[in-house]
């Protein structure tokens, strides 16, 4: 569900959270390409990425949708895609994952290209 | 973490991060330090967290990401105090510190000296956490880079071998690394 609440320097959240049980609605069973960034807040390489994801995120948000997962809340759903640490992306084009990258570095240019590059191939 | 809720409208809430080593000891001696012989407390703690939602509904201003970068107080009045100006109001709330907590309101044409060493004290101490192992913390500041590959050099003499981390942009989490559960959410046939 997204919360729509102000987040990162006070603008709109552009990212998605995604529980284990919305999970297949929302992305498995979604239609196009989505990305989703498992996380947590406690990490401090997800601060780093959250404000270059949220503005990727916008750039994107007619073409591509954003989500996040929380590993701490969502630990089994963590598990069963073997999420060794955060952040980790993971792409689905119609619920198939068709990318992954662990730990993109910071940069708007990395980022867009790890979101967007899986879809182009 | 202390939940009375007569006491939340009316005592400070010192949020820390309960990932870190060195933020919770100073958590527990916080604890420990707020407790009067009364049995009243003249604080009260909260873990961060994993819930954004929840953290607003203490103030609406609180942001979880910056509740992470650095330490928050929660006043009573509404008001959130950050940084070395938290920890000077921790010092006055807590019984054993308050007699020197006054000489960081002590001003100087406008400056305030013993809140400045404060102010640093509490960065610096924010930095070199980091050498501590604690990977909630953010990759060590420039000037603490030398001392943290000293730190790892040293865990590396005496057998501790560190996790081969994908990314330098990477957190790894051991209690992640091996599957504990079947897959939950997988595509229906």
């Amino acid at each position: 569900m997204n919360d729509n609440s102000d987040n990162f320097e006070g603008s709109t959240d552009k990212i998605q959270d995604v529980t284990t049980d919305a999970f297949n609605a929302q992305v498995l069973n979604a239609q196009g390409p989505i990305a989703v960034e498992f996380m947590s807040y406690g990490c401090s390489h997800c601060r780093e990425i959250e404000p270059v994801l949220q503005q990727v995120a916008a750039r994107v948000e007619s073409t591509e949708k954003i989500c996040r997962v929380n590993i701490a809340v969502e630990p089994d759903l963590a598990s069963s895609y073997e999420i060794q640490g955060t952040p980790t992306l993971i792409m689905f084009l119609n619920g198939k994952q068709v990318g992954r990258i662990d730990g993109p570095s910071p940069t708007l240019s990395s980022v867009m290209t790890a979101v967007t590059q899986p879809f182009q191939t | 973490m202390n939940t009375n809720p007569t006491q939340t409208r009316t005592l400070p809430i010192l949020l820390f991060n309960d990932e870190c080593g060195v933020c919770r000891h100073i958590a527990n001696w916080v604890r420990k330090s707020a407790q009067s012989d009364s049995g009243g407390v003249s604080l009260l703690e909260q873990p961060i967290g994993d819930d954004p939602k929840a953290l607003r509904a203490l103030n609406p201003k609180l942001d979880i990401w910056e509740a992470y970068a650095t330490i928050h107080l929660l006043m009573p009045d509404g008001s959130m105090k950050l940084g070395g100006e938290a920890v000077a109001e921790v010092f006055r709330d807590l019984p054993n510190t308050k007699w020197f907590a006054g000489s960081f309101a002590f001003s100087i044409f406008g400056f305030r000296p013993f809140q400045a060493m404060l102010n640093l004290g509490y960065l610096i101490l924010s930095d070199v956490r980091p050498l501590f192992g604690c990977e909630s913390c953010g990759p060590p500041s420039p000037w603490v880079k030398p001392f943290a590959h000293v730190v790892k050099w040293a865990g590396t003499l005496f057998g501790s071998s560190p996790h081969p981390s994908p990314s330098p942009h990477f957190t790894l989490r051991p209690a992640m690394t091996r599957p504990t559960q079947p897959a939950v959410a997988k595509r229906p046939a």
